[in-house]
């Protein structure tokens, strides 16, 4: 059974006074749930912060389905997203992507088996100056070659 | 009041009136599938498209509230274009299975595309798949690839009954309605959902491929499920009632109805009646004529009375019956028997009072204010206390009782049999066949009654609104009224107008040569 931490709870309590609705507060606090749940929104945490809220749990799964930003599949510890928009692609992202799966050994989409890594493409991260570029977890990596991205992932800890 | 002018039209309508509202009241055809005046304005549809003078591009009317000279239309060939457009985009993941689904007949998708199709489709990509025969609930099946995203039945568990079980879920093309983590929608007005969407997505379990539409006959009647009194529309044909739906009553019910009302028809059809008058007891039951069996009734209650000193006999009625069949039971008894033992039978003392806020109520039956207000005007007052007393020392000799039409709401049934019993003779009147009358060990006459598809009347509402009630066709030939029968009991009548079956509404499709044509 999934719960927020105090911080958590603090933290989704102060966001419903933000906005005129408590609709408007969904969002941020799924984010913040994601983040406790290990990278992902399981329809526990989804029903558990309906409840919290005080919102019917439709809400936040209609949020939860819309964004892509929401994963709704477990993510390994590193969840990488390679930026396969026009800026990256031109620059090799697909290439990129084709070969940080094969150098770690994970499908596209699928967590690796040492739970480590999530490979996925996703469409522009607003960093077309510095393509081809990847985000893991909350950080940007820009620049990239192929060999460079997974040297990084390597040596992650 | 804004005069506005519509397809040049000329009217006046209501300060705040939407113009889509204004189009209707002017008696324009207008397209549509989100709009529902009974719900509110989603604009999600696109299809109610109108030039509006003055404005550059065309504007949706279900979300435009007319102003003052106001000139709007609907029927240039610029409006046509965009609708016809609309209506493809609504086709592009719609699977086009018309010949198998249950709402063609009924479908919005299917009446439009006879006004506004392209008929010759331009779509060559692969249809999405999505979930089919989803069970949402107990009553409500959900098809996916069907829907075409009007979001009524999601604003209806939103607006209407405040349960939000309804979502749209995903985006763009892979939307599709759904519960969370499919859970049941099982709130008591599941099945409105069915009936405002406007193709094939939502059906009922209930009438899933048991008719096609065109298939049925309507009329118009009053729900007799509970004392609310929903203004309802009957489905049937020559094989039986098939379906109920809500019709609007802006005093009553507005657009809605409950689900536990639908289900009054299954005790209508005749497979769930007393077909006939029978006399007997336990094991030992004899078929009678319908007038030798009043008469012999009647003439047991006039027996019991003539005999004694004191009244001797005992009239139980329900809330069930009309006002005019209970009056005439309740005179019958007052004048022609100088009796006053005139008991009122609730089925479920404790839900009487119930009222779930918005149509359900806890009486179950149509006509329990008519009952009460007629026992008060008559300055009846016996309880049932006194008739349990009487009954348990053995003081009745012929019991009379105007049973129930719907035995599922009476809860008390097989107790109140075992409490009947204790009279000598019974003469039991009910619409409904009921096991435990024929368990009945007391000399015992079943008179069947018509059910309320079958008589005219009228009931009084939980509101104290009078409502008529039409009759619509006979299924039980043999069935009386409360009133026939007892003309018949008094003696001031010999037989009773036989019942013709009438319920040969034919199987026929009036639509043929009435939709456009390909």
């Amino acid at each position: 059974m999934f719960e927020l931490s105090r911080e958590g709870i603090e933290f989704v309590k102060k966001e419903m006074t933000r906005y005129e609705t408590k609709r408007s507060a969904v969002i941020p606090c799924l984010f913040r749930v994601q983040k406790e749940n290990g990278g992902w929104v399981s329809p526990e945490s989804i029903a558990y912060l309906a409840q919290l809220m005080d919102v019917p749990e439709r809400w936040v799964q209609e949020v939860a389905t819309f964004y892509t930003m929401f994963n709704k599949q477990p993510v390994g510890k590193y969840h990488v997203q390679v930026c396969c928009n026009i800026s990256c692609a031109m620059a090799g992202g697909r290439e990129m992507t084709d070969k940080i799966c094969q150098s770690l050994g994970v499908e596209e989409g699928a967590v690796s088996k040492d739970r480590r890594y999530t490979v996925s493409r996703v469409e522009c991260l607003g960093s077309c100056g510095t393509a081809p570029m990847m985000q893991v977890n909350d950080d940007y990596y820009e620049n990239l070659s192929a060999d460079k991205a997974v040297k990084i992932l390597r040596e992650l800890e | 009041m804004p005069k506005v002018k519509l397809n040049g039209k000329e009217i006046e309508v209501k300060p705040g009136t939407m113009l889509i509202d204004a189009f209707k009241q002017a008696g324009e055809d207008i397209a549509h599938y989100c709009y529902h005046p009974g719900l509110p304005t989603a604009g999600v549809c696109r299809l109610c498209m109108v030039e509006i003078e003055g404005n550059p591009r065309m504007q949706i009317a279900c979300n435009t509230v007319v102003t003052e000279g106001m000139s709007a239309r609907n029927n240039s060939d610029k409006v046509k274009e965009a609708v016809r457009w609309g209506l493809n985009f609504h086709l592009i993941n719609h699977p086009l299975d018309c010949p198998i689904c249950d709402q063609a007949g009924e479908c919005g998708l299917q009446d439009q595309y006879m006004k506004f199709g392209k008929y010759t489709p331009e779509m060559s990509e692969q249809k999405v798949k999505k979930r089919k025969v989803v069970s949402l609930g107990e009553r409500v099946v959900l098809d996916s690839e069907r829907c075409i995203l009007c979001s009524r039945c999601v604003r209806f568990t939103s607006e209407i009954t405040k349960t939000n079980e309804l979502g749209i879920f995903n985006r763009g093309d892979h939307a599709e309605i759904g519960t969370f983590e499919d859970k049941p929608l099982n709130n008591n007005y599941s099945m409105n959902t069915v009936d405002i969407c406007p193709v094939g997505a939502l059906t009922s379990k209930d009438f899933r491929f048991r008719q096609r539409v065109w298939y049925l006959k309507d009329a118009s009647s009053i729900c007799t499920g509970c004392s609310t009194g929903c203004k309802i529309r009957v489905y049937y044909n020559e094989e039986g009632l098939f379906r109920i739906k809500p019709e609007h009553n802006p005093e009553v019910n507005g657009y809605w109805m409950c689900d536990k009302g639908r289900d009054i028809y299954k005790h209508v059809n005749p497979e769930a009646r007393l077909q006939e008058a029978r006399w007997g007891q336990v094991g030992n039951w004899q078929v009678k004529d319908i007038a030798e069996a009043l008469r012999e009734a009647g003439e047991a209650i006039r027996a019991s009375v003539r005999d004694s000193h004191h009244s001797k006999v005992a009239l139980v009625l329900t809330g069930q019956q009309t006002l005019e069949e209970l009056t005439a039971a309740v005179k019958f008894f007052l004048s022609d028997l100088n009796s006053r033992d005139i008991y009122h039978w609730i089925n479920n003392p404790e839900e009487m009072e119930k009222f779930d806020g918005l149509l359900f109520r806890g009486d179950r039956n149509p006509n329990t204010k008519g009952l009460l207000s007629l026992l008060a005007s008559e300055k009846v007052s016996a309880t049932w206390a006194q008739l349990e007393g009487k009954l348990n020392s053995h003081e009745i000799e012929t019991l009379m009782v105007v049973g129930p039409e719907d035995p599922g709401v009476f809860p008390d049934l097989a107790a109140k049999l075992k409490l009947f019993a204790k009279a000598k003779r019974l003469v039991w009147l009910s619409s409904a066949r009921v096991a435990a009358v024929d368990q009945v060990t007391t000399a015992t006459w079943q008179i069947p009654l018509k059910s309320f598809f079958e008589k005219d009347g009228t009931l009084v509402n939980a509101q104290g609104r009078k409502q008529t009630l039409r009759k619509i066709a006979t299924l039980i030939p043999a069935a009386v009224s409360v009133d026939q029968a007892v003309a018949v009991m008094s003696g001031r009548e010999k037989a009773v107008p036989m019942g013709k079956f009438e319920l040969n509404w034919k199987k026929t499709n009036f639509f043929v040569g009435e939709r456009g044509s390909l």
